[in-house]
């Protein structure tokens, strides 16, 4: 199975647990398996991803309800975090060297606490290295809600990174 | 929304188009366009600075390694599933007809290929087989010929007379070769007419069989020695010619040569 350490990836950061990605990523495989016949071309990885992705939320809504942000709640979420990214706006957005000194566990708790839609993003261009339009495909959005969504969530880790000091 | 220089005047759209710069997603027209936009705003470039400072701490973050115990745990699920899919898909509703056709094809080519193979080799190894035999026969046998004459004029009329055929009968008594006569041979059930000549001690039976229609002309003539016997093959006009000894191939060959001269000029 290609691309295994990939959906492993994804997984992990959507679900929040090594051991629950594993899980998702197994139901996952087979739902390629038995859909390798809708595969119709493109990028292989992208469409191992979009299942992942599926199976992760299908999981995470069955086992962890309240971990989940739905759709409905984008709208508030977007006004939630506009609002702070103007809040933050100037003295307190950490300096680039601040940055790229935070550990790894600061990081790693930052982009779990961003909400999925804004998580999902980055993690598929910062992790898994897609391109613009193979997420905005696979999420089935145009590209300028990627490139805002993205926009978004490297803001909300800034600020959280550099509210760490 | 104005735009200068191609670019997006209001702040929030600068700040995606920063994002775009630093995935390599921009064109080279707008990353020129927005590079020249940051030489004189400071708040742009550490904007950009932080962009890519973050942008090299995720993907420095520790990535959950595949175990084998996990990829073993796939493998042998994935195997699961196809062992479980197969045998209810080709036993109900997808069976792959066009495999099927094909597979019938090829085998019915196969097999029909190789039992031309096997039966016309066999039928020349048969067919060559029992001129040597002829040949033999005619050697342990009181005399080779039937008709015992070195005047072809009377060698021919004999052959008419007992199968109503007989292959042109040519004189070669200067060139070494004499004609002791002529034998009814049953070759493939089928009377044919054989001639025999006779190089120093050695006969060469000459055996004529009238061509049947649709068969390969072999115009040079062949070379098919086997069994201890030189055997020469081809075909001229109504007949297809073996020539049969126990002199080796050159002299036989010699001896087609010399009786096809002499058949052409007659």
């Amino acid at each position: 199975m290609p691309h295994l350490a990939d959906a492993l990836a994804f997984a992990r950061w959507l679900t929040g647990s090594r051991v629950d990605a594993e899980d998702v990523v197994q139901e996952a495989c087979l739902k390629a398996y038995a859909g390798i016949e809708t595969y119709a071309g493109g990028n292989p990885r992208a469409w191992l991803l979009t299942i992942v992705r599926n199976v992760s939320y299908t999981w995470l809504a069955k086992n962890r309800p309240r971990a989940l942000v739905v759709a409905g709640d984008l709208a508030d979420l977007d006004e939630l975090t506009a609002g702070k990214e103007t809040g933050t706006d100037d003295p307190e957005t950490p300096e680039a060297a601040l940055i790229a000194k935070a550990d790894a566990v600061a990081l790693e708790a930052a982009i779990s606490n961003l909400p999925h839609p804004f998580r999902e993003v980055v993690v598929l261009r910062d992790i898994n290295g897609l391109a613009y339009r193979e997420i905005a495909a696979m999420l089935g959005v145009p590209l300028g809600t990627v490139m805002s969504r993205l926009s978004r969530a490297r803001g909300l880790l800034m600020s959280e990174l550099g509210s760490e000091r | 929304m104005s735009e200068q220089n191609g670019l997006p005047t209001s702040q929030t759209d600068l700040q995606l188009l920063l994002h775009a710069l630093a995935d390599g997603e921009l064109d080279a027209a707008t990353g020129l366009a927005i590079e020249r936009r940051m030489e004189g705003d400071p708040a742009l470039v550490a904007e950009y600075a932080r962009i890519l400072a973050l942008r090299t701490a995720i993907s420095s973050l520790p990535r959950p390694e595949v175990s084998d115990a996990f990829k073993a745990r796939i493998a042998v699920l994935t195997d699961g599933a196809k062992a479980a899919e197969r045998p209810t898909e080709q036993r109900f509703g997808s069976f792959d007809w066009r495999a099927m056709a094909a597979s019938i094809l090829v085998t019915a080519v196969v097999a029909s290929g190789g039992t031309y193979w096997a039966t016309s080799r066999g039928a020349q190894n048969s067919f060559v087989g029992e001129m040597a035999s002829a040949q033999q026969r005619s050697l342990l046998a009181a005399s080779p010929v039937d008709v015992a004459s070195s005047d072809r004029h009377t060698v021919k009329p004999w052959l008419d007379a007992r199968i109503g055929m007989s292959p042109p009968t040519m004189d070669l008594s200067k060139d070494g070769y004499v004609l002791l006569g002529g034998r009814v041979e049953v070759i493939g059930n089928r009377p044919v007419p054989a001639l025999v000549y006779q190089l120093r001690k050695h006969l060469i039976t000459l055996i004529a069989e009238p061509r049947e229609t649709g068969s390969e002309p072999v115009p040079v003539a062949k070379d098919l020695s086997m069994g201890g016997f030189s055997l020469i093959h081809w075909t001229e006009g109504a007949f297809s010619y073996w020539a049969i000894s126990d002199i080796s191939s050159s002299e036989l060959q010699d001896f087609v040569t010399r009786f096809r001269a002499a058949a052409a000029a007659a």
